[in-house]
């Protein structure tokens, strides 16, 4: 956990220590680099504003060799800040004062994309786009692409349903385990997601936007 | 009774000026041109007697002249009546009884005592003119000259008139429209500022004019909303700082009140129930935070986008336990233009509300008419007393059935949030009584070309 407030990262430390893991603190994002680098941890808390190198920077460093979920714990709710953090690669966004049983479910959620479900195919296969739900990989035109896995996960769910469109909310439900949930978190995904798959993410071909419906992934 | 606008009495009094001036231009002029058509005709009266007077005058020199026939010799014409009075007894062209009642006995005796004379009479109901002439001691001459020509005259000289001073009234009105118009011009664009203004458009402001005698009002004007919308966003900004700086603290109360809460069971009963305390005040605080922040962005306007809102509205039933078949909504899957979180959040708090003071919501209805998405939460409650209908929408204020509830009531900001998102949308809520009890919120939406 990347946290300047002593007394937030203390709380939230015995808090989640808890419920049932282990955590560690600290309280600059250099440190927090430098830890992922000798110790890493399997999933990182981070807060936006930091001293010395800020909460998004620590984000896009920390994403650049790694596809350790990123979870974003800010007093900020800007949609600007929402969208730019996760733009830098966090998989989710939680706004300070966050209950501990919501941030908890939060980091069940992410765990479990980790393990993303049993696909009826070994490999699916959209034009030169493949996608290896059990070894994690998508490769285009051969070649591997890297992806968080969020993306992955979200990438299985629109594979799985191919040329079938999946709202904004479901693919919240599916992949993020929200009931009710913030849908810039999927529109964010997505472009990423675009940016890596497609030729032209301005003008996506595979990964296309159903106006008012939601996203398909087409063949 | 109501007071007549100031247009209508600036209209009036135009219209009432002019009606005066013209009027006292028409009964001068009137006057002038029947005096001068007068006496005009009098003047051509008066020789035509005499004329006519020497013609008789002569006759009679002849030696038992026939009067009668002295008197048909003359050229009078259909518009006067020649008479001769001679030792007493009365003479005339056609044998007319009462022409000789048209003349005036005064008249008569001054013209017997040899003095000529001119008189205006009635005779007939027609205006005439008489004019008297001795022609010796025992012989006098009258002619009766009838009027009614000049009477026509004056008569539609007299209504010209008064239809030009109805005219002049008609137009004086018109102008004092137009002139109170022109005038009250920089009213209506500080009306119609005012208005947006008070429809949340702080930026709304006058346009800057050269005429000096509306510069102070525009100063002024714009003067006063700049210091309003200050105001107003710093006690915008005043209400998110304070909220935001309680974010930090409040993270830590909440992640260590979840670690004492945790513990419950293995704290004795004071400590326990002081725990317990503790948690679920922070809980309410969070909640508290949270709708004072979103009530602190009320200058953001509604970021529409297109929403399933059926989907929306049973994934806000699924939240608060409620069966989806509340839900009545149109037959079209239509999907609506609107802001998506504040939606939500609508249809969120309009749910907890009726669970909180209207014993649970009895249905859900969602409507698209031609000009507004409408949603309608109804419940079975107690229904909304009168006065409180606009109380419950301002923050922090409460209804009778939320005072009723104490310290365990929310804060009262649930429906203000519902107005402020619906106002974002330029929409409304508001309040209504159902026919079998309970209330009928509604909020309307209006809908916008994407």
């Amino acid at each position: 956990m990347i946290e300047d407030d002593d007394r937030i990262r203390l709380s939230l430390l015995l808090a989640l220590e808890d419920e049932g893991y282990t955590a560690r603190g600290v309280p600059t994002a250099e440190e927090g680099l430098a830890a992922q680098q000798t110790d890493p941890a399997d999933t990182v808390l981070v807060d936006l504003m930091l001293p010395g190198i800020d909460g998004f920077e620590c984000i896009r460093q920390m994403r650049r060799g790694d596809d350790v979920p990123i979870v974003v714990i800010s007093a900020r709710d800007d949609t600007h800040d929402i969208v730019a953090a996760l733009e830098a690669g966090a998989d989710d966004y939680l706004v300070k004062p966050v209950a501990v049983k919501e941030l908890s479910a939060r980091l069940r959620a992410l765990r479990r994309r980790a393990r993303p479900a049993a696909p009826p195919n070994p490999i699916l296969a959209f034009g030169d786009l493949e996608i290896v739900p059990d070894a994690g990989e998508v490769r285009r035109g051969g070649v591997p692409v890297a992806v968080t896995r969020t993306e992955f996960r979200l990438l299985c769910e629109l594979a799985n349903h191919p040329g079938q469109v999946l709202s904004r909310q479901q693919l919240l439900q599916r992949v993020w385990e929200y009931d009710f949930g913030d849908e810039r978190l999927v529109d964010v995904h997505v472009g990423r997601l675009r940016q890596k798959i497609e030729t032209d993410s301005s003008a996506p071909r595979r990964l296309v936007t159903v106006r008012g419906m939601g996203y398909k992934l087409q063949r | 009774m109501r007071r007549a606008g100031l247009r209508m009495r600036v209209t009036a009094g135009f219209a009432s000026g002019a009606l005066a001036l013209s009027t006292l231009m028409a009964g001068v002029s009137y006057q002038l041109t029947r005096t001068s058509l007068l006496a005009e005709r009098e003047r051509a009266a008066v020789r035509a007697t005499y004329f006519d007077a020497a013609v008789v005058h002569g006759g009679l020199d002849t030696p038992d002249p026939d009067i009668g026939n002295i008197l048909r010799s003359l050229d009078t014409g259909g518009t006067r009546r020649a008479l001769l009075r001679r030792d007493g007894t009365w003479y005339a062209r056609t044998a007319d009884a009462n022409i000789t009642s048209a003349i005036p006995g005064l008249m008569q005796r001054q013209v017997e005592h040899g003095e000529p004379s001119m008189q205006r009479v009635r005779s007939d109901r027609h205006a005439a003119l008489v004019v008297g002439v001795p022609l010796s001691q025992d012989t006098w001459f009258y002619e009766v000259h009838s009027l009614e020509e000049l009477d026509q005259t004056l008569k539609l000289l007299a209504l010209v008139l008064t239809a030009v001073a109805i005219m002049v009234a008609a137009g004086g009105a018109t102008l004092g429209w137009y002139a109170a118009r022109y005038a009250t011009r920089p009213l209506r664009s500080v009306a119609d500022a005012a208005q947006r203004i008070a429809d949340g458009d702080l930026t709304a402001r006058l346009d800057p004019t050269p005429d000096p005698d509306l510069t102070r009002l525009t100063t002024s004007f714009n003067d006063m909303v700049s210091q309003l919308s200050r105001r107003m966003e710093a006690d915008r900004r005043f209400a998110a700082d304070v909220s935001h700086e309680l974010r930090s603290p409040l993270q830590t109360l909440a992640a260590a009140a979840s670690v004492l809460a945790r513990r419950t069971p293995q704290l004795d009963q004071r400590t326990a129930t002081a725990a317990g305390l503790v948690t679920d005040e922070v809980a309410r605080f969070q909640s508290l935070v949270n709708d004072l922040l979103e009530l602190a962005r009320s200058d953001q306007s509604a970021d529409r986008g297109l929403v399933g809102i059926a989907g929306l509205a049973r994934q806000a039933c699924q939240a608060y336990h409620l069966p989806e078949d509340l839900i009545i909504a149109d037959s079209d899957d239509e999907p609506w233009w609107v802001d998506h979180r504040r939606v939500r959040q609508i249809l969120g708090n309009l749910l907890d509300n009726a669970i909180k003071y209207g014993d649970g919501p009895t249905a859900i209805r969602l409507l698209a008419t031609g000009e507004d998405y409408v949603i309608e939460v109804e419940d079975h409650g107690p229904g909304v007393d009168p006065e409180d209908r606009d109380i419950i929408f301002d923050r922090f204020g409460r209804g009778r059935a939320a005072r009723a509830r104490g310290a365990g009531a929310g804060a009262g900001l649930g429906l203000a949030i519902v107005a402020q998102h619906a106002s974002a949308h330029g929409g409304r809520v508001t309040v209504h009584d159902r026919s079998d009890g309970g209330a009928r919120f509604r909020v309307e939406l209006p809908r916008q070309a994407p």
